[in-house]
């Protein structure tokens, strides 16, 4: 369940984010939107497919974690096994919004930081402080905040290199069949990955402008994160020994 | 050596001409000046007089429109904005049967693994209070009553979790189809109107005459012109043959309804409620309803059609509606021409007939229509008289189906009007339906009752139609082992449904929602 309210120094005086990782803090999802600009730390851990939003029908990349609904095969008690958290992950319980300055309805909207106020990261006893006694961002909220303006360009980054690899019918559906090591038969459905047979004959002034845009490199971390989809049956596998 | 079919000339815009023209150039590509010199040279010209409105008859498709765009490369996201279209997923009757608050519904979803299985009996046998039979043996109708859609913002084009067809505005629609057309398949359109047909001394049609822009040549001519049926009926006098004997339909009195508020819910279904001499259609579009009574005249008065239909639209949109609708009148005299492709031109649309709006059966005929001159365009003169008389053959016995499946609605009726008294008089009966039903008392509709690979009327849509209202197929006489085999299976099957009911009922949003989602965002191509 998600409750966001505006984060405020009064507010939220005492409020602390319990950091560690885990399945009683939300982290059990099978997988976690990501954005070009972290492709190269998430193919080093994850696989990365594109799936459709349900609400909206478009394309987004994720992380790939597990198999099934709430299967996330890098979590490991109360820590995370990988080199990296995507930022999607690391950005719990925050949460970045829109907000009319003035009641001007031409006004631009600016981005204020939002807090999910049933996220079972809040407490008043552990975790990290958000603001300190003067009422100031401690160095944690800080990095988050930063982390959430990142997020907020790679949102519009996504918008332009969906259309973008849309345009050049680089993305076709994909369903995975795994025979796990028990011998039961799993089918990874309803995802989406690079066309790589349209992208090797893509002609070279289209490979020029996908390089000029900065998505040329991120295409071919999206074909090389292919790899870990092995080192994922194996974790799998693992949890079956 | 023969003369070869190079150049087609359709006379007619509207639906028909469009999609016609849209059709056969989707299949051969229209040559450009440049490679005229290589020795392919195929051009399509249609002639619209810019004078003429066209009728917008047909703003209920079938599935097959899906294909039918599909293939002529265009976007369903752009059509269905561009063409004020909405989801189409069956018809439901009312009235019908009794009229006492009667109701059953043809969904495009055959009944369940209907391959195999034929549920019918398995359902007859049920004891009483069984569900419905459209809600017994298909989920789809499970999506009407709240007019849900039959797919998802994230399911592609012309992909569907259940078959689905459209609603549309006939207007917007014939040009939408133009402008794809000209600017997209080099379809030449000439806006003239046409003043004389010049024969050839074979007794073809050597060349069109326009006011605007001269003389038009061509090897092939298709008569898109409406009712007139300017070169098929004028100018070859081939006759119409009525029959009326049968459906006795002949007036239409249409109407435009606005939604009371602007996101009332968009029907599922086209909306069929029966009259006291006919039947008012119901087609719910996203910006607005648009409805008709059509009735016969031999029946009914224009006033009292008015009134019924009046008042049809104050029950459903309020008194505001009723008195700010304008009904605008069209008589049609149902049937069909004698022959539809007569030496080098062939009629497609309403030149070739036109019979009740029931079972939206318009549009399909011009898509099977166009498909065929498509699929089988004669290469050469002589060949077309080949093709012509196959084409012939296979329409007319498309339009007699046609006929038994619209009476077959009309048969199975309890009123009392002199109207649907009328229509259950043996002499109104055509003789191949009536053998059908003999048949259907002892030996349900399915597969055994499909004579043609590509049958209109698939045997399914008769089991809806019959068992919706309340036809009795008597139990087999002898003990079936095959039957006792299916008993299971068959209830498997009833129990598969339910639970499909309940899903797709929890997966589907309304038409409203996602028509908006579609404004908003677009359907994806993959």
């Amino acid at each position: 369940m998600s409750n966001y309210s505006l984060l405020s120094p009064t507010a939220h005086a005492k409020l602390k984010v319990i950091t560690e990782r885990g399945g009683a803090y939300g982290d059990n999802s099978m997988h976690a939107m990501t954005f070009p600009f972290e492709f190269r730390d998430i193919q080093s851990n994850y696989p990365i497919f594109f799936a459709k939003d349900g609400e909206s029908g478009q394309f987004y990349p994720l992380g790939l974690f597990g198999f099934q609904r709430d299967e996330n095969l890098f979590l490991n008690g109360n820590s995370w096994d990988a080199s990296y958290l995507p930022l999607m992950v690391e950005r719990n319980p925050f949460l970045i919004g829109f907000q009319k300055s003035t009641d001007d309805e031409s006004a631009e909207k600016r981005p204020v930081v939002s807090i999910n106020m049933d996220s079972p990261r809040l407490s008043e006893t552990e975790g990290e402080a958000l603001f300190n006694d003067n009422g100031e961002p401690t160095e944690y909220l800080q990095r988050a905040i930063h982390n959430l303006q990142t997020m907020h360009s790679g949102h519009e980054q996504n918008k332009v290199f969906i259309a973008a690899l849309l345009e050049n019918d680089l993305l076709e559906p994909f369903n995975l069949d795994i025979t796990l090591k028990d011998g039961s038969n799993n089918r990874l459905e309803g995802f989406y990955t690079i066309n790589e047979e349209k992208l090797a004959s893509l002609q070279p002034e289209i490979l020029g402008q996908l390089h000029q845009q900065g998505f040329l490199q991120a295409i071919y971390m999206v074909v090389a994160s292919f790899s870990r989809v092995t080192d994922l049956i194996a974790k799998k596998n693992a949890t079956l020994a | 050596m023969s003369k070869k079919i190079s150049r087609l000339v359709i006379v007619g815009g509207g639906t028909a001409g469009w999609l016609s023209a849209g059709v056969i150039a989707a299949e051969h590509a229209i040559s450009q000046s440049s490679d005229q010199a290589q020795n392919h040279h195929f051009q399509l010209t249609l002639i619209e007089s810019p004078d003429i409105k066209t009728i917008g008859v047909g703003e209920g498709t079938w599935p097959s429109m899906r294909t039918t765009l599909k293939k002529m490369g265009l976007s369903e996201t752009d059509f269905i904005r561009e063409c004020s279209a909405s989801f189409k997923q069956g018809t439901e009757f009312s009235g019908w049967t009794t009229g006492e608050n009667d109701n059953y519904t043809h969904p495009f979803t055959a009944p369940q693994n209907y391959n195999d299985t034929n549920l019918a009996p398995h359902w007859q046998a049920l004891s009483e209070g069984r569900p419905r039979f459209d809600h017994a043996v298909s989920p789809q109708s499970v999506l009407f009553a709240d007019s849900r859609a039959p797919k998802q913002i994230s399911t592609p084009e012309y992909a569907c979790s259940v078959n689905y067809g459209y609603h549309l505005d006939a207007a917007k629609f014939a040009e939408f189809l133009r402008k794809h057309c000209v600017e997209k398949l080099g379809v030449k359109h000439i806006k003239a109107n046409v003043i004389a047909v010049n024969s050839a001394e074979n007794g073809d049609i050597a060349s069109i005459t326009t006011d605007a822009d001269g003389d038009v040549e061509g090897d092939l001519f298709i008569d898109c012109s409406g009712s007139r049926a300017l070169l098929l009926g004028e100018h070859y006098k081939v006759p119409l043959r009525s029959k009326k004997q049968y459906l006795f339909n002949d007036t239409a009195l249409a109407a435009q309804v606005p939604y009371v508020n602007p996101d009332d819910p968009i029907a599922s279904c086209t909306l069929s409620t029966a009259q006291t001499a006919g039947w008012i259609w119901d087609i719910g579009l996203p910006s607005r309803r648009g409805t008709g009574h059509v009735y016969s005249s031999a029946h009914n008065s224009q006033d009292k059609a008015t009134d019924e239909l009046l008042r049809y639209i104050e029950r459903t949109a309020g008194a505001q509606a009723a008195e700010d609708a304008e009904p605008r009148k069209i008589n049609f005299d149902p049937g069909h021409r004698a022959e539809f492709w007569h030496k080098n031109c062939v009629a497609v649309g309403m030149s070739a007939g036109f019979i009740e709006p029931l079972e939206a059966s318009a549009l399909i005929l011009v898509e099977l229509s166009s498909n065929m001159i498509a699929e089988q365009l004669p290469a050469n003169r002589e060949m077309m008289d080949i093709v012509a008389r196959r084409f012939n053959q296979k329409f007319l016995y498309r339009w007699d189906r046609i006929i038994d499946f619209l009476k077959l609605h009309y048969i199975l009726n309890r009123r009392q009007d002199k109207y649907w008294r009328d229509h259950l008089d043996p002499d109104s009966i055509p003789d191949s339906l009536k053998e059908l039903m003999a048949l259907w008392k002892y030996q349900g509709p399915w597969h055994r009752d499909t004579n043609h690979i590509d049958e209109m009327f698939p045997s399914a849509s008769f089991q809806y139609v019959l068992y919706g209202m309340n036809f009795e197929t008597a139990p087999s006489t002898t003990i079936r082992r095959s039957d006792l085999a299916g008993r299971e299976a068959a209830a498997e099957l009833f129990q598969k449904n339910i639970k499909q009911r309940q899903q797709l009922h929890a997966a589907m949003p309304t038409n409203r929602e996602l028509i908006n989602k579609i404004n908003t965002y677009g359907l994806q191509k993959i």
